[in-house]
């Protein structure tokens, strides 16, 4: 075998393999998806914005519309939601929501009873939002953040 | 309480009206059943302005607390908030109040205003004293909290978030009027309170400066001040008397903290001041705490310190007093019996056992300085002489929930 030759096979396995590693990026699964309504208007979230919305430093989105927050019940998903999102585990964010709701600083999310009561309850608010685990996203939803 | 009744009223009023959507009314609460035990039975640990010094063995009376919030949605931008709190008092009994209830607007993205009554913010965790779910400790340590007894701000407030870079900045100027009794049957009140807080959160880091400035107003009916007062009036000392109480003095608050948990160490620090020009001690103090999370179980130390700038009766009055018999033992007791300089160390445990539920425990060892009764109340007149200079361990134990 030639250099050449050699040198065009690395080539192509090198390509292919920065091809499946884009294609795992694209689609890459994450474990949890910020979701609002298909239809409404809310743009794509960063990470930082929606921290700030789910720990009741702001109300609305950057232009100024103010956006209806839902929180899943407590269980598995809300704790991994706010680790990743914000980076404090469960017993943190429950001191840290008591003190904001009691002290009178910020009312809590809303909480929904299930995750399948989502797309009927952003579907009613003007600008809502709440999470998801990740997978098969219901059409009347759509995804503004992938976490992580 | 003029300022409470309008918010509560509107509350009611339109959860009524509100009731086809409840989603626009939450309604949620905290608890803590506490208990508090020291091992010098002449020496009883009170919280200034909070409960009543009380006979029990163990105590339930500083620690234990109920609270019931509503929070009804007006719309996109404005909410009521209406909270009350039973908890011992200093009359003795557990009549709830209402702690909050205000009416609140988000001007801007970045402004919210609030009026009615609120908590007031001197120190770091002023605004959260009755939440001890939220704390690490069974109580904010005494030494720094004991600082201001006022906990009502009847007025407004104004909280102003901006971020920049990765830096969240909170700028919370307030204002207004405050009242509080104290034991026994004193009745105490700040008039014109303005002050601010400015908090830099990032990341893990939070810091904390304030700054706030009132008309002081307290009328003693402690037997010290009652016997004092009117003998100092009869050797025409008005001078003295007119320092120890009255409707005409001035005073500050002032702190600056950090509180550090990165999810592994919790570590947490606050130095704060208080100067008054009458009627009270001036005195600062600091109290540093770190833990360490083992998952749900953070044990931590907490080491304080209060210490008295200058005395309600100074050292040049009291030498100009004529040496009559039990004159400067009155005088130094009226001192003593507002002086809540001490210092103390305290290991204690948090484990949240539950998502909405925490059990604590907490051993302190405490010294008071010699001409102080530090964070306790003598449990006789006799006792009253000999709470100086003192070495006192105490358990203290709590469950908390929110619900």
């Amino acid at each position: 075998m030639s250099h050449s030759r050699i040198r065009c096979r690395l080539r192509r396995a090198a390509l292919l393999l920065t091809g499946a590693l884009t294609l795992a990026a694209s689609a890459h699964a994450a474990e949890i998806v910020l979701v609002t309504s298909a239809v409404n208007g809310i743009p794509a979230l960063t990470v930082e914005e929606a921290s700030q919305l789910y720990l009741g430093r702001r109300t609305t989105l950057s232009d100024g519309t103010a956006v209806t927050l839902f929180d899943l019940p407590g269980g598995p998903t809300r704790d991994r939601f706010y680790e990743l999102l914000t980076g404090k585990n469960p017993n943190q964010i429950r001191a840290y929501w008591s003190r904001q709701v009691f002290t009178g600083r910020a009312l809590p999310p809303r909480e929904a009873k299930s995750a399948d009561d989502l797309p009927t309850l952003l579907s009613n608010d003007g600008a809502a939002i709440g999470y998801l685990p990740d997978g098969p996203i219901n059409p009347r939803l759509r995804v503004l953040l992938k976490l992580p | 309480m003029k300022w409470a009744t309008i918010p509560a009223l509107t509350l009611w009023a339109l959860s009524a009206s509100a009731s086809d959507d409840l989603q626009a009314l939450t309604l949620s609460g905290f608890a803590t059943v506490g208990v508090v035990a020291t091992d010098e039975a002449d020496m009883r640990f009170t919280r200034v302005g909070i409960d009543r010094p009380g006979k029990e063995r163990p105590d339930t009376g500083p620690d234990s607390v109920l609270g019931v919030q509503g929070n009804l949605r007006l719309g996109e931008a404005s909410s009521a908030v209406v909270q009350v709190v039973s908890r011992e008092n200093t009359k003795g009994n557990y009549a709830p109040r209402p702690t909050l209830a205000f009416l609140s607007h988000q001007v801007t993205p970045e402004l919210y205003a609030r009026a009615g009554r609120l908590r007031i913010p001197f120190f770091m965790q002023s605004d959260s004293l009755n939440i001890n779910y939220a704390h690490p400790w069974v109580r904010p340590p005494e030494e720094v909290y004991g600082l201001s007894p006022f906990a009502d701000l009847d007025g407004l407030d104004l909280m102003y978030r901006v971020r920049a870079g990765d830096t969240d900045i909170e700028l919370h100027p307030f204002l207004g009027t405050s009242r509080i009794s104290l034991y026994p049957d004193t009745k105490a009140r700040l008039r014109r309170v303005a002050g601010a807080n400015l908090t830099l959160s990032r990341g893990d880091l939070s810091v904390h400066l304030g700054h706030a400035e009132a008309r002081l107003e307290i009328n003693w009916q402690d037997p010290f001040y009652t016997a004092l007062a009117p003998a100092l009036r009869d050797l025409g000392r008005d001078d003295i008397a007119a320092r120890m109480a009255g409707n005409d003095g001035v005073t500050r608050f002032s702190s600056a903290g950090f509180q550090w948990d990165d999810g592994r160490w919790l570590v947490i620090g606050e130095y704060a001041r208080r100067q008054a020009d009458r009627y009270a001690n001036s005195a600062h103090a600091w109290q540093l705490t770190a833990g360490h999370h083992f998952g749900a179980v953070m044990p931590y130390l907490v080491i304080a310190r209060h210490t008295q700038d200058a005395a309600v009766i100074d050292a040049e009055d009291v030498r100009s007093l004529p040496p009559l018999p039990g004159l400067a033992e009155l005088v130094s007791g009226f001192n003593a019996s507002r002086n809540l300089a001490q210092q103390s160390v305290t290991a204690g445990v948090r484990w949240d056992v539950h998502s909405n539920a925490a059990v604590k425990a907490e051993f302190t060892r405490a010294r008071t300085d010699a001409n102080a009764w530090g964070t306790f109340d003598p449990s006789s007149d006799a006792a009253a002489s000999r709470m100086g200079g003192r070495s006192i361990n105490m358990l203290s134990l709590s469950v908390d929930v929110t619900f």
